[in-house]
């Protein structure tokens, strides 16, 4: 009893401070569709719209640039998900007028999981850009259209810049990093419970199970039905029951590609406040690849 | 019930197509109380007659009569080079009028209709709307196997550049192109003069960079554009009819252009093998004659690639350039031919 009272207290306590994570950026982590339609025209907001080509020309939020998933993430060395070249990536960014002092506001489907996260592996990029406003369009564009908010065909043309910065490479970490880390670092591992169990698979993944110790935290939990995130104390619920409070303790986050794990990894450090988490680009489909990295099943 | 086949009424105010009644395009009998009499004589794709169109788009419908995508003469004319002529009359009859000319696009497959591929009917393409374009519903489907996809990223990997930046097919495909030009086309789509090419929007001599200009000088007339810039794999089409079917897998092969035999390009392995034709009594006497590589232009490209990146993956690893030990078992005699081994950079 005294020590579920000593971690409501301090789940209390977190919860209290929270929004001074969120103090230093100009904008909150998730914004809802009204103040987005509210800030439709604030020169310092770029919206980004990361679905496919043919599916924003249909209709986009008004003022929303094109820069689609495909252009944040690319398969590399025979795995999916991976970063492009720093270069490309630049181009990227450049491309969409982005600069350090943008607030740039992502949108984009939340049919499924895999939509979803296609949304917070690009946060997680623009993160390790260095680029310090971002901010998620709660529910993307299907909750934009649900709202009935205006839409528009007109492709606005972005004032290109040329993006250069020094990325932090320390958000994406290799599989030797991990191994060095394990018994040290919490590994969360985001995937749904039948494969974090090893009952199930996806075809790349060449063995069902798991990296050792690895705690489970399914994405699927941040979320509502309808796409949108679930409330803060919510999700700082479910994270802290799992990974514990020590918000300075190191935390390392994977799934299959790289990509799903960005979700609790965005939601951590931009909303909960965790001070270091790091995902494993990799995963398991990299993982499980090779024969002498710990593997239970 | 299925939606698609349903005219919305609110179309029905709004677009000039529907003051004409159904019957004009569709025939039928409009008098028919019952869906069957109503039904009598119904044509459900009015279009593949093009004088349904010629009516009121003739300055459209007369050039498109020879254009590839109602002709498919490209089909035609990628493998009547292995034929005797006696052959040629067999395939005309038995092979290219029955089977490679069912795939031919005619106005509806555009602009009402998404087309048939494989089974898979997507229906109207916005409840009968007469669209102008709508790459991703149309141009995706019968091109889906190889260029819609390497151009997406879907296969791949990573999307074409030109994608990336929001364009799609008719961005540079323009409809002159589409539409054909009034001059039948006898040698296949390279003949085409409305084709797009890079350097109608990529002049060189206008690089940012030290390095690209020296790399385009330099290579100029000795590579084409996609040799350096094609981002990476494609799919090649392998042993079609060769008992089992074809099958495809990732490709990226450099050799030379079997068009001009001295630029080096990206090759793509078609999949007519020795006995594509023999079900139809044809054991195409000159196979020989052709390769069974063909230059292609990836829908993949990028701005940098790891040949863009570094001379050494051309001229010190030679990777990707057909070799002796890679060519196709079996494959025609023109195959070797196409080998070219890149010379290391003098220092």
């Amino acid at each position: 009893m005294r020590k579920i009272k000593v971690s409501l207290f301090v789940l209390f306590i977190c919860i209290l401070f929270l929004p001074l994570a969120s103090l230093a950026r100009d904008v909150e982590p998730i914004v809802n569709t009204t103040w987005l339609e509210q800030n439709l025209n604030n020169p310092k907001v770029i919206i980004v719209d990361i679905r496919k080509v043919e599916e924003y020309k249909a209709g986009h939020i008004p003022n929303a640039v094109n820069i689609f998933y495909g252009s944040w993430a690319i398969m590399k060395g025979g795995l999916r998900n991976e970063l492009p070249a720093n270069d490309d990536l630049f181009d990227v960014i450049g491309s969409a007028g982005i600069g350090p002092d943008s607030i740039v506001v992502l949108v984009g489907k939340t049919d499924a999981i895999p939509d979803r996260t296609d949304i917070t592996r690009v946060a997680w990029t623009l993160k390790y850009a260095g680029i310090p406003n971002i901010a998620i369009l709660d529910g993307g564009y299907n909750k934009w259209m649900a709202d009935k908010k205006p839409v528009s065909t007109d492709a606005p043309k972005p004032k290109a810049t040329a993006f250069q910065t020094k990325p932090n490479e320390n958000l994406f970490v290799k599989k030797d990093y991990v191994i060095k880390s394990m018994g040290k670092a919490t590994i969360v591992d985001v995937r749904e419970p039948d494969f974090y169990k090893g009952v199930k698979k996806l075809d790349f993944v060449a063995k069902t199970g798991r990296i050792p110790k690895a705690i489970n935290l399914p994405t699927s939990q941040s979320y509502k039905p309808d796409g949108t995130f679930k409330d803060k104390a919510e999700l700082m619920s479910a994270v802290s029951g799992a990974v514990g409070t020590d918000m300075t303790k190191e935390i390392i986050t994977y799934c299959d590609t790289g990509k799903v794990c960005t979700g609790w990894s965005f939601l951590m450090t931009e909303l909960l406040g965790y001070k270091n988490v790091k995902v494993y680009d990799g995963s398991s489909e990299e993982w499980t690849k090779d024969p002498q990295a710990p593997w239970e099943q | 019930m299925y939606k698609g086949f349903l005219v919305d009424k609110s179309l029905l105010g709004k677009d000039i197509h529907f003051s004409e009644s159904c019957g004009f395009c569709h025939k039928g009998n409009e008098k028919g109380s019952t869906r069957e009499t109503a039904h009598k004589g119904l044509v459900t794709k009015p279009s593949r007659n093009l004088e349904t169109c010629d009516k009121c788009h003739e300055d459209i419908t007369k050039p498109f009569k020879t254009s590839l995508h109602f002709t498919t003469e490209g089909q035609r004319q990628g493998v009547s080079g292995r034929f005797s002529q006696k052959e040629l009359k067999i395939f005309n009859e038995k092979v290219f009028e029955k089977s490679c000319k069912s795939c031919h696009a005619s106005c509806g497959d555009c602009h009402i209709k998404a087309p048939i591929i494989g089974g898979v009917n997507t229906g109207l393409i916005k409840g009968h709307k007469f669209v102008k374009k709508d790459e991703g519903k149309t141009c995706a489907l019968c091109h889906g196997g190889r260029v819609y996809p390497e151009f997406t990223g879907e296969y791949g990997g990573i999307a074409d550049i030109h994608y990336q930046k929001g364009m799609v097919c008719v961005d540079c495909h323009k409809k002159e192109e589409m539409h054909g030009s009034s001059t039948a086309i006898s040698k296949g789509r390279k003949e085409v003069t409305e084709r797009p090419r890079c350097t109608n929007c990529h002049q060189t001599g206008q690089e940012k960079t030290e390095h690209g200009q020296t790399a385009h000088k330099t290579h100029k007339d000795r590579l084409s554009c996609y040799a350096c810039h094609a981002g990476g794999t494609y799919r090649s089409c392998y042993d079609c009819h060769l008992g089992k079917g074809a099958s495809a897998k990732p490709s990226f092969i450099l050799g030379l252009n079997p068009r001009d035999k001295k630029t080096v390009t990206t090759l793509r392995v078609i999949p007519t093998v020795r006995d594509t034709f023999k079900p139809a009594g044809i054991a195409m006497e000159s196979f020989d004659k052709l390769p069974n590589y063909w230059d292609t232009a990836p829908h993949n490209i990028r701005k940098r690639t790891e040949r863009t990146r570094s001379c050494e993956v051309c001229h010190d690893e030679k990777k990707d350039f057909l070799t002796k030990e890679l060519l196709l078992k079996n494959g025609s005699k023109a195959n070797e031919s196409l080998i070219y081994t890149p010379k290391p950079i003098k220092k």
